[in-house]
């Protein structure tokens, strides 16, 4: 094996390398200081793209390299919103401990929710994970439990630690941020390459087959379901970090239609294609809602529809397969080249 | 009579990413008995479901009585006179006999008009008319799907090995039905049981890795030991 | 013996606890009150079975799981509630729907299909550009929401648009239909069929949208002043029709090239769920509404409540006497229609063709289609027949839980709970299981009017709404532990 960079991990590097750099482009090129203006907004824009590209991957982990089928993934990535604003705000506990409070509850929320909906398959999951989702939806909006998370206006105002607070400290909990999507990335790169993920991608080509060759597929579709629960919660978490807030529309049916967006139109069955997808709704999200005002989220509903309809391998995938056609396109070319070359 | 009724020319069908069938060409002369034999996996089914166009063929042509039906809906190939018989029967467990039979009809009325030829054949069916399909013994079951694809008026009939799991004396039975329908129409039969379609065909094609590798008159084939151990196994 | 019971052991544990929990119940409330927590409970089931069933002939048949089945619920609401009270959004929109169709209808008997194949996107882009530009400026909110403001109607004149205007608006679509139809049967199967050359459909649609054009105005009149029960059937019938008519479309257009791809069925249904709720937001406005019950059902007056249904039938009372405790007899009339159409649905899978062609399609869809059936126009049937149910359901319900956009989402959840309860493309199970819920919800919502005092509590724990609407999930956790294929679904 040879020990250098392949190519795509170069454009890997160039990518984090850029985006290390970007707020001071943004500041060159506007001319403003990078604290503020518009080299702030764009890091905000950016913050965001990063928190969703963290929770657009982990669903792909469950769709597109287990096969599993789920429409209640708002419910992880709501739950560290709530878990992390109630325990910063009521409970008053310290940054790093109310993080790994999420990661224990995230553990335990998809153990149960996982064994509980695993007993059924295909789109029976999807349907029973998306009832999991109501309920808890419903409940943060029941009124019972106002003093708590604030029921229907949701939980207002979280204490975030001066050092990364994202109005004072925008240019820091960028860099935080960054640093979350990056690691998230790298660990689940390893969870997908190693002998567990393709375990996983065995049972989604055919599970009765991994069964047969003696996996305890009900096992490693379990580990799928907490590693990608774990990482939804922290995306969620660090979204209650950003808006100061969780209400109850993070456990929302429309948390789970953009994670299943950015994952389809980024690419089912990669890791950077669904954060690109992040990267692609944010930012058309923005503009259309700079063009088209409230109607926007209709406009978005149109576009994801056709995109299942026409584009369902996303960007990444459509990108492959025209990539692949073009390498043999060329190949053949080549090769015809040659050929015309020796037997002239 | 010994005019083409089905003619398929070189099909290559494909399920899945997998090639079933390679080039499978076959002729089925009218008011014929012709019997497509080889070994499990050579691709008998799958033609039978590729000339009902539950399987179309990616490329190759299927015609009957000289219309191309090849990529036309399964529905549209059954109401152009084909019936089916398919492999474990698939006959409908909740709905009765009568409803299975009703449900074969393509016009109101042929179920009335056809129903004395369907009983003599299979009187059994006559005994549990009202029964739920899903209550009928594997013989009768197969009896009843055989009778689904007499309702109504059909030029062809694919029937994929009505014999399967069935006892002696039953299988005696559906030879002896078969023998009576072949003399209105024409029957395109896949079999195992080399015996029986020895019995009953004139003709017979043999299919290897989904490809027909050889075809002739069925009473030829009966003394050619080389060729049945060949392609057929030990027969 | 002890065979049976083990095999029967799901049914015996259900028996004893529905006898423990009646035992508790009867202790807990008195007959009258227990009375009205069952009718209540036997109204929502009434709804949920509206919906449940059509979801669940849905995916036994065609194994296709419509996630926006309780978005029709939704729509048919809005659609019944604004004939009831404001037909001026509907009157203004119909022609433009009839035309579209009719063009469409026409581009089939005209010489279309001999274009070449290439001509077809460009024909779809200048489809596209006709419509968008016959409608340009045309807006729909305006139209829906004047009407019914607090602050009195807007005079119709002002909310319309001029009759030349209108339709030159009303061509104008109907020759993007007609354009749009080219497209659609250039190269396409349709092309080396004979066409359906009838043409009494487009010309008699085309015909009713410029009839309608003009009398606009003066319709509007005409249906506000018929009396509210006759406005109230008109409702449930277009609530209805207009659902199955949007169900069958997106059978035809979504779902039907998808076939290949169950998971993206699913997943476009999921979209149509934002969709249709932007939509609605879109046209309505964010709000809710509140439909007025019909004169049937909302006379007071002395006599009243009704002493009991045969009495209701002459002095039409809001509420009829059930053991000393009014019971609205808006609720009785939803009880009825869903018993009604379980009897209407079961005698169609009984004794109809459509009904043999459905028990066995469920069973196997290829062999029906091997015996010359044409499975795929009973797919589009039966989700126009589910999609109608749903819709009629969202009609019924809009007069006792009023409308909102949220409607859809909420009915969804505990149709779906239901169904998994009942077990999945089985019809009584989607009955029974729509009839668990309902009454589960109702004694829900008597705990949280009473708060509930258990034997080893000092006092009585008191609960919100939305607890008792969540708690339902618990039940589906519960049966998906014991049985999960549900209680009359076969197993996997």
């Amino acid at each position: 094996m040879r020990d250098r960079f392949t190519s795509s991990q170069w454009a890997g590097l160039t990518l984090i390398g850029g985006l290390i750099i970007f707020p001071f482009v943004v500041s060159l090129f506007t001319g403003q200081p990078v604290e503020s203006g518009v080299p702030k907004f764009w890091q905000g824009m950016l913050i965001q793209v990063f928190i969703l590209a963290v929770f657009a991957m982990s669903y792909d982990i469950l769709m597109g390299y287990t096969g599993i089928l789920s429409f209640g993934h708002a419910l992880f990535f709501g739950t560290g919103a709530y878990t992390i604003g109630i325990l910063l705000k009521h409970a008053g506990w310290d940054l790093g401990s109310a993080l790994l409070a999420v990661i224990v509850i995230a553990i335990i929320q998809s153990l149960i929710v996982g064994l509980l909906s695993l007993r059924v398959s295909g789109v029976y999951f999807a349907m029973v994970t998306l009832a999991f989702a109501q309920m808890f939806f419903l409940l943060a909006e029941a009124t019972d439990f106002r003093q708590w998370t604030g029921a229907e206006d949701g939980l207002q105002s979280i204490p975030v630690p001066a050092w990364i607070s994202p109005t004072t400290e925008r240019l820091r909990f960028y860099y935080v941020t960054l640093a979350f999507a990056i690691i998230m990335y790298l660990l689940a790169r390893q969870v997908v390459n190693s002998p567990t993920g393709r375990v996983m991608m065995a049972i989604r080509d055919n599970e009765t087959r991994a069964k047969v060759l003696g996996y305890h597929t009900l096992t490693f579709k379990l580990i799928a379901i907490t590693v990608s629960g774990v990482m939804a919660a922290l995306a969620g978490a660090f979204n209650a970090l950003w808006n100061l807030n969780a209400n109850p529309a993070v456990l929302g049916v429309g948390t789970t239609i953009n994670a299943l967006l950015m994952t389809i139109i980024g690419g089912v069955g990669s890791l950077i294609g669904p954060m690109l997808g992040a990267g692609v709704i944010q930012l058309l999200g923005y503009w259309l809602n700079v063009f088209f005002g409230p109607s926007w989220p209709l406009l978005f509903g149109i576009v994801y529809i056709l995109i299942v309809l026409f584009l369902p391998y996303g960007i990444v995938g459509t990108w492959r397969l025209r990539s692949a056609g073009w390498l043999a396109m060329w190949r053949e070319r080549s090769r015809s080249l040659i050929r015309f070359f020796n037997h002239p | 009579m010994s005019d083409v009724l089905l003619e398929v020319d070189t099909i290559h069908t494909f399920i899945g990413q997998f090639h079933i069938l390679e080039g499978v060409s076959l002729k089925v002369r009218t008011g014929s008995i012709t019997a497509l034999l080889g070994r499990n996996g050579a691709g008998k089914t799958t033609t039978l479901r590729s000339i009902m166009g539950l399987n179309p063929p990616r490329s190759g042509s299927i015609r009957l009585a000289g219309e191309p039906i090849n990529g036309r809906p399964a529905y549209e190939i059954a109401q152009l006179g084909v019936g089916y018989v398919p492999e474990h029967r698939a006959i409908f467990r909740d709905l009765t006999v009568e409803e299975n039979l009703r449900l074969a009809e393509r016009k109101r009325g042929d179920l009335a008009k056809r129903s004395d030829f369907i009983m003599s054949l299979f009187p059994d069916l006559k005994r549990f008319y009202r029964h739920p399909g899903g209550k009928l013994s594997g013989g009768q079951q197969q009896m009843l799907a055989i009778a689904r694809a007499l309702v109504a008026d059909n030029r062809l009939l694919l029937i994929d090995e009505p014999s399967e799991g069935l006892a002696p004396i039953i299988v005696e039975q559906i030879v002896a039905a078969l023998r009576q329908m072949a003399a209105e129409t024409t029957i395109l039969l896949v079999e195992q049981n080399f015996a029986m379609a020895a019995q009953l065909a004139d003709e017979y094609y043999i299919l290897d890795d989904g490809r027909s590798v050889q075809h002739g008159r069925m009473a030829d084939l009966v003394h050619d030991h080389a060729t049945i151990d060949k392609y057929l196994g030990a027969g | 013996m002890i065979e049976w019971i083990q095999r029967r052991r799901g049914l015996i544990a259900g028996i004893i606890a529905a006898i423990l929990f009646a035992m508790w119940a009867s202790s807990q409330y008195e007959p009258r009150v227990l009375a009205s927590i069952l009718l209540s409970g036997l109204t929502l089931g009434a709804l949920y079975f509206l919906v449940t069933s059509g979801l669940s002939l849905i995916f036994g048949l065609m194994d296709v799981l419509n996630f926006a089945h309780g978005t029709l619920f939704m729509i048919g609401a809005y659609i019944g509630f604004t004939l009831y009270a404001n037909p001026r959004l509907l009157l203004n929109t119909l022609p433009f729907v009839l035309a579209f169709v009719a063009g469409w209808l026409l581009a089939r008997w005209l010489p279309f299909s001999s274009l070449p194949a290439g001509h077809r996107r460009p024909l779809w882009v200048v489809a596209v550009l006709v419509g968008v530009f016959a409608v340009w400026g045309f807006e729909l909110a305006p139209l829906a929401t004047t009407a019914l403001s607090s602050g009195g109607r807007v005079p119709t004149e002002q909310a319309q648009a001029p009759v030349g205007l209108f339709i030159a608006r009303t061509l104008g679509l109907a020759i993007a239909g007609l354009i749009a139809g080219a497209a659609f049967i250039i190269g396409s199967e349709h092309a080396r069929r004979p066409a359906n050359r009838d043409l009494a459909w487009p010309i008699g649609l085309l015909a009713l949208a410029l009839i309608i054009a003009p009398l606009r105005l003066s319709a509007e009149g005409w249906i506000l002043a018929l009396d509210s029960n006759t406005r109230f059937l008109l409702a449930l019938v277009a609530g209805a029709g207009g659902g199955a008519a949007l169900g069958g479309l997106m059978e035809w257009s979504l779902i039907r090239p998808l076939y290949s791809r169950p998971i993206y069925q699913v997943l476009v249904t999921l979209g149509l769920v934002f969709v249709g709720t932007e939509l609605v937001k879109g046209i309505w406005g964010p709000g809710g509404y509140f439909m007025e019950l019909p004169a049937w059902f909302s006379r007071r007056g002395p006599s009243c409540p009704s002493p009991n249904l045969i009495a209701w039938l002459q002095d039409n009372c809001a509420s009829i006497d059930v053991l000393g405790r009014p019971f609205p007899s808006y609720r009785i009339f939803i009880i009825a229609l869903g018993i009604a159409m379980f009897i209407g649905i079961a005698v169609l899978l009984r004794y109809t063709r459509l009904g043999m062609i459905i028990r066995a399609g469920v069973q196997d869809g290829e062999m029906v289609q091997a015996l010359g059936i044409n499975v795929r126009r009973v797919f589009t049937l039966v989700f126009a027949l589910g999609a109608g149910l749903a819709a009629l359901g969202g009609v019924a319900a809009a007069p006792f839980l009023g409308i909102s956009p949220g409607l859809g989402q909420e009915f969804q959840l505990q149709a779906f709970i239901a169904v998994v309860i009942g077990g999945m493309g089985s019809f009584t199970g989607a009955a029974i299981g729509a009839l668990l819920v309902g009454l589960a919800r109702a004694f829900g919502d008597q705990i949280v009017l009473t708060g509930i005092q258990l034997p080893w509590m000092s006092e009585a724990m008191t609960f919100s709404p939305s607890i008792a609407r969540a708690s339902t999930v618990l039940i589906m956790a519960l049966v998906l532990l014991l049985r999960p294929a549900g209680l009359f679904g076969k197993k996997e």
